[in-house]
């Protein structure tokens, strides 16, 4: 473990801040110094992109993953609790525990960021996709299986369908809370804007463009899986939605 | 609104409709349940106890009984959304358990209580679910949908709405829609009309009897309710607690000649008066009145009223048709006038419901009523007499062999 550690050591203070611009400002750390944002906001533009790639992926392999969970335990209803126990274990393993404990196998890196955040964000997405596929109404499915719909016909036809807002809403979830827990894949060595929370946590303003950018990030994702979710989803349209 | 959508000469719609019957036109098919017992898996007592019934070609049969009696078992496992545990249920000439569940049920409508339209669905897609399913081309599709909005009453643009945007009824009537998309020859309904306010129901009833009458389905009927029963069943199954079939007859049967207390007990102390609701005035031996014409003497008159059925005589037009009752006072004039002193009111047709014609006699206070036919001409007259001497004795007025089982001693 020792050795891990020291992995980290490198990502204390590297980096000497740049006085041009708004001197006085930053020398007296206010509270945000706009002369310096806006002269050193390019050095974010990377570490933001890297943030956004790093929840994407980790969503979307979560997503892919669960949906697979969600398929073997449909008609395998037995399966359900073990595979929420499971994924529950990853979800409660502490972050930086996670990062950490990860690093003897896969290494520092973009991988390891993504493979711990792809545990986090299973969890909550295999949990609503279960609890969507429940709450799809039982005469739904007895009119469908009464028309004579085959177990597979009636999970992609009514099933899935009706169960694309909770799913959808699992995935705005898990995204914002992706956007959130990235800001720690940095301790991985996977970059993302914590990089820079951490290079300079006692400068007020670095840390409120790199949080704010993260907070940005989080409602622009949500706002845009709220619209897909309408879209998904036309016959909620006019009705109360959850 | 189904009636005249029925009806012939509505263009473009009625010639698809016609040509959408050759197309799809599947003849009913009989319903037998040969000795089906159904056992729940973890349960003792059987659902279903040895059911056997022959539901005939286009007939309506409702299963009726309290709740747990096994009713909605027993539909089930026509269409095996519930497995048979012994016996066999044959359609036409094939037994259910040599198909395949999903095939068996695509040729049988399925309409249930809760409706279950597939909410993220619009109305047409709803509707076109079974086509669907057995791979109807786009066209046929698009077409048969038209006609079945055309024939439950709703307009084409509603086929572009979801569920929640219609009212309790029109989901209903979607549902029937949806159930008979590929014309099935065989329709299950369970407590289909269950849902719905009284008023929406008794139309539901009467259209979906109207329908029936288009199509000649073989349906069966699942109901917990005696009058609906009594109403929609061509015959009647009552089933009774344990899945035990206590009767199997139509409903002049079952509220002539009730098989054992409890069918009595459950068709209800007021079967006498259900059995009114069935018949019409046409299906009675009226009594025949003297008959008076316009200027006729009154002697031939009073000639003809001794010994007459009914004691008064009624006046008649050169069409035959009721213009009233003759009075003492008419009488007593040398011709009969072309006004006389009680008008003809109330005059039933043959085709009134028995009850309603009861209901109009005691309302205007007559003791009888002349019945005419559809040209208004007299058929005979009614009395509340008749009506209180084919309830005493019901056996002597109607159906024989149902009156056969229940001896004149026991009413």
């Amino acid at each position: 473990m020792s050795s891990t550690l020291a992995d980290l050591a490198p990502l204390a203070q590297t980096e000497i801040r740049d006085r041009s611009g708004d001197a006085d400002c930053v020398a007296e750390n206010g509270t945000f110094c706009f002369g310096w944002a806006a002269d050193n906001f390019d050095r974010y533009v990377e570490p933001t992109l890297e943030h956004l790639v790093l929840v994407g992926v980790s969503v979307i392999a979560g997503f892919l993953i669960a949906f697979g969970l969600a398929l073997l335990s449909h008609r395998r209803r037995w399966l359900i609790p073990p595979f929420i126990t499971a994924t529950g274990i990853l979800y409660t393993v502490p972050s930086i525990a996670f990062f950490i404990l990860l690093l003897p196998f896969t290494g520092r890196g973009t991988v390891t960021g993504i493979i711990a955040l792809t545990a986090y964000a299973l969890q909550i997405i295999y949990r609503n996709m279960v609890t969507g596929l429940n709450n799809v109404p039982v005469e739904a499915k007895d009119a469908g299986r009464g028309m004579g719909m085959t177990d597979s016909q009636l999970f992609w036809r009514v099933e899935l369908p009706l169960s694309v807002p909770e799913i959808v809403a699992g995935l705005r979830i898990a995204t914002v809370s992706t956007v959130a827990i990235a800001s720690l894949a940095f301790l991985a060595g996977a970059g993302g804007l914590g990089t820079e929370i951490f290079n300079q946590i006692d400068f007020k303003t670095n840390v409120l463009i790199a949080g704010g950018l993260c907070v940005v990030m989080a409602i622009a994702l949500d706002f845009a899986l709220l619209l897909l979710q309408r879209l998904a989803a036309p016959w909620r349209t006019g009705r109360v939605s959850t | 609104m189904i009636a005249t959508s029925l009806g012939p000469g509505e263009g473009g719609i009625a010639r698809s409709r016609i040509a959408e019957v050759e197309a799809a036109a599947q003849p009913p098919a009989s319903v037998s349940y040969r000795d089906v017992t159904k056992r729940y898996a973890g349960q003792s007592e059987p659902a279903i106890r040895h059911l056997s019934l022959d539901v005939p070609a286009g007939e309506i049969c409702v299963l009726v009984g309290p709740s747990g009696c096994g009713k909605t078992t027993a539909m089930r496992m026509a269409n095996r959304t519930v497995e048979i545990t012994e016996g066999d249920i044959l359609i036409g000439e094939t037994s259910v358990r040599d198909r395949d569940p999903a095939e068996l049920r695509r040729e049988m409508g399925y309409v249930i209580q809760q409706i279950g339209l597939f909410p993220h669905r619009t109305v047409a897609d709803n509707i076109a679910t079974v086509p669907r399913l057995i791979g109807w081309d786009r066209d046929r599709i698009t077409a048969r949908v038209r006609e079945l909005l055309d024939l439950i009453g709703l307009d084409p643009s509603m086929g572009g709405r979801y569920p929640s945007q219609l009212s309790g009824g029109q989901q209903q009537r979607v549902g029937v829609a949806r159930a008979l998309a590929a014309d099935p020859p065989v329709m299950l309904m369970d407590e289909p009309f269950g849902a719905i306010d009284p008023i929406a129901r008794e139309r539901l009833q009467n259209e979906f009897l109207r329908l029936q009458a288009e199509i000649h389905k073989t349906v069966l009927f699942v109901t917990h309710d005696i009058d609906e029963a009594i109403k929609m069943g061509d015959r009647i199954a009552i089933l009774k607690q344990g899945g035990v079939l206590a009767q199997y007859a139509t409903p002049a049967e079952l509220l002539m000649a009730p098989a054992d207390a409890f069918v009595e007990d459950f068709v209800g102390a007021d079967r006498a008066l259900k059995r009114l609701a069935l018949m019409r005035v046409r299906d009675i031996d009226l009594w025949e009145a003297p008959l008076a014409f316009v200027g006729q003497d009154t002697a031939e008159v009073r000639a003809k009223l001794d010994g007459a059925e009914v004691p008064h005589a009624l006046v008649i037009d050169s069409d035959r048709r009721p213009l009233g009752w003759l009075s003492e006072t008419d009488l007593a004039q040398p011709t009969v006038p072309q006004r006389p002193d009680s008008g003809p009111e109330p005059i039933l047709d043959l085709d009134d419901v028995m009850r309603d014609a009861l209901s109009d006699l005691l309302q205007t206070e007559t003791q009888y009523a002349p019945a005419t036919d559809r040209d208004g001409r007299i058929a005979g007259v009614l009395s509340v007499e008749i009506i209180s001497e084919f309830l005493v004795s019901p056996e002597a007025k109607v159906e024989e062999h149902a009156a056969a089982e229940r001896p004149l001693a026991d009413e």
